[in-house]
């Protein structure tokens, strides 16, 4: 990092990210209630469209929204190459990709397929626009940590995503375009382990020793996983693509990824058995279950499970979205949005000369015990979660947690925010 | 280096913010002619602008595994002459 290019000026306003983060956790909640309304039998194929629905809500309402908001907000920080026009930007962006996913959510649930041609255009107008702007901010990045690279290859991840996804929706949108259903698969993989994965790796390169007190991660480990796994992702998507031909690459193709993400999980453990000082903390306990829940499903993905085990990919999909991606994500938000808070009130005391004042520390933002007891009804709903793909009995339970899981998160960020305000109308 | 000179004060096993709530906590009790020597596991960018614009300045240097910096008041030659001669002789050690 270039310390001289690294200003205050630089970081975004507070809104920016925020209007990201306190809207996914409501797509969260809207995925449960959707959970609860149909019960077991969105658990009862991985093409249920109650089912699908869901996992849209989650993954784009969720998880995109998230790390769309919090890569705006790292791009400045962390690489000093701030988002052109960032209030604009991320505004347009928001609204494109709340608009997107309720439109596909609805026409899922419904199936009405006039609503999959606006939901098309939304989702791909706003994800068009992250991925050129990231794209531009990388290019103009003024540092070369393992942190761009990663990010460049998730982005491509997150492309590739898209167009599958927009290929998908169009064979539910257009009737005259057949529903090219072998590209799921590579739909699902490409946004998990190439766009969320990557990133997360990227980022837990900067944020894992600096919020957990870790060393560093192995230097070549920082330069060669991302790109090992991209290419283990390119082997086994040929594989897919052209079995007749290239049947032969699933093999080293799912081998690296499963060994990429397996080494992966194992470091960041290993680095946070060693941190500096051993105190608990949520957003460790976070992490540890998110990289124990990554473990498990390369575990089912290397036993070639996804094929030959009954609901293996259920399993599969709950461990790697609700489990992996969706612990890190929160974890991470335990960490970012009290910091955010923090940086804004101190740069906003800092232009008014009022050096002297006491601004609240991030514990005082973000109260232990609430986040405390987010993790475990999280952690609970994970749980209930996992057992409902074998016991459909437990599906409106485990949604009902997820709900609460979720509202009680939106809450916990809403309190964030509502620090910030107080202060900044009291200055 | 006189001690007397220096405040010395290590951030390495804390999470941010807390090194850069510290190191402003202590510039603003640094008496004539002291400065601050900060030890932390990385670089504090982010302290950087917030010493400016209170008026101090500051010198880096890498120590072992983290680096240390050298905060002083930019009117204050006596902390700086102090605090330049520390960094360098924390350059040579």
């Amino acid at each position: 990092m270039n310390p001289a290019a690294l200003s205050l000026e630089q970081t975004p306003p507070l809104s920016v990210p925020m209007r990201f983060f306190l809207t996914a956790p409501l797509f969260v909640v809207a995925a449960a209630a959707v959970m609860l309304w149909y019960g077991p039998v969105v658990l009862s194929s991985r093409w249920m469209p109650s089912l699908l629905a869901v996992t849209h809500f989650v993954t784009l309402g969720f998880l995109a929204m998230i790390m769309i908001g919090a890569v705006q907000q790292l791009l400045p920080i962390l690489m000093a190459s701030p988002v052109p026009r960032p209030q604009l930007t991320s505004r347009a962006i928001h609204l494109l990709l709340t608009t997107g996913t309720l439109l596909l959510g609805t026409g899922m649930l419904t199936g009405r397929a006039g609503l999959f041609i606006p939901a098309m255009v939304s989702l791909g107008a706003g994800l068009l626009i992250f991925i050129v702007v990231v794209a531009y901010c990388l290019i103009h990045a003024r540092s070369s940590h393992a942190t761009v690279s990663a990010m460049a290859l998730a982005i491509t991840g997150l492309a590739v995503t898209s167009g599958i996804g927009l290929v998908l929706a169009g064979g539910y949108g257009l009737a005259f375009f057949q529903l090219p259903r072998y590209l799921t698969d590579l739909h699902l993989v490409w946004g998990l382990l190439g766009w969320v994965g990557l990133l997360v790796i990227g980022i837990a390169y900067q944020v894992v020793p600096m919020f957990q007190l870790t060393s560093n991660y192995p230097a070549v480990v920082m330069r060669w996983l991302p790109r090992g796994l991209f290419l283990a992702l390119l082997l086994w998507s040929v594989a897919q693509l052209f079995p007749a031909s290239y049947y032969w690459l699933e093999l080293p193709g799912g081998a690296g990824l499963a060994a990429g993400y397996v080494s992966f999980a194992v470091i960041t453990l290993l680095l946070q058995q060693r941190r500096r000082r051993q105190v608990s903390d949520v957003s460790v306990n976070y992490w540890r279950l998110a990289l124990v829940s990554l473990l498990l499903a390369m575990v089912l993905w290397g036993v070639d499970g996804l094929t030959t085990l009954q609901h293996a990919e259920l399993l599969f999909g709950v461990l790697l979205v609700l489990g992996f991606s969706m612990s890190v994500v929160s974890g991470m938000l335990y960490k970012i949005v009290p910091f955010l808070v923090w940086l804004h009130l101190n740069n906003h005391m800092q232009a008014a000369g009022r050096w002297g004042e006491k601004i609240p520390n991030m514990k005082q933002i973000l109260p232990e015990l609430h986040s405390r007891w987010q993790f475990w009804l999280q952690f609970a709903a994970l749980l209930l979660m996992l057992g409902a793909v074998l016991w459909p009995l437990l599906t409106r339970p485990a949604a009902a947690c997820l709900l609460v899981a979720f509202a009680l998160l939106w809450w916990n960020l809403l309190e964030g925010v509502r620090v910030y305000l107080r202060y900044v109308r009291a200055v | 280096m006189s001690s007397d000179a220096e405040s010395f004060l290590d951030v390495s096993d804390l999470e941010p913010p807390e090194p850069l709530v510290r190191a402003l906590a202590r510039i603003g009790a640094l008496k004539e002619g002291q400065y601050l020597r900060m030890r932390h596991r990385r670089e504090p960018c982010l302290l950087y602008p917030n010493l400016e614009q209170r008026g101090f300045t500051h010198l880096t240097r890498t120590s072992g595994s983290g680096f240390d910096v050298f905060i002083w008041r930019k009117d204050d030659s006596a902390a700086e002459q102090a605090a330049c001669a520390a960094a360098d002789e924390s350059l040579g050690g």
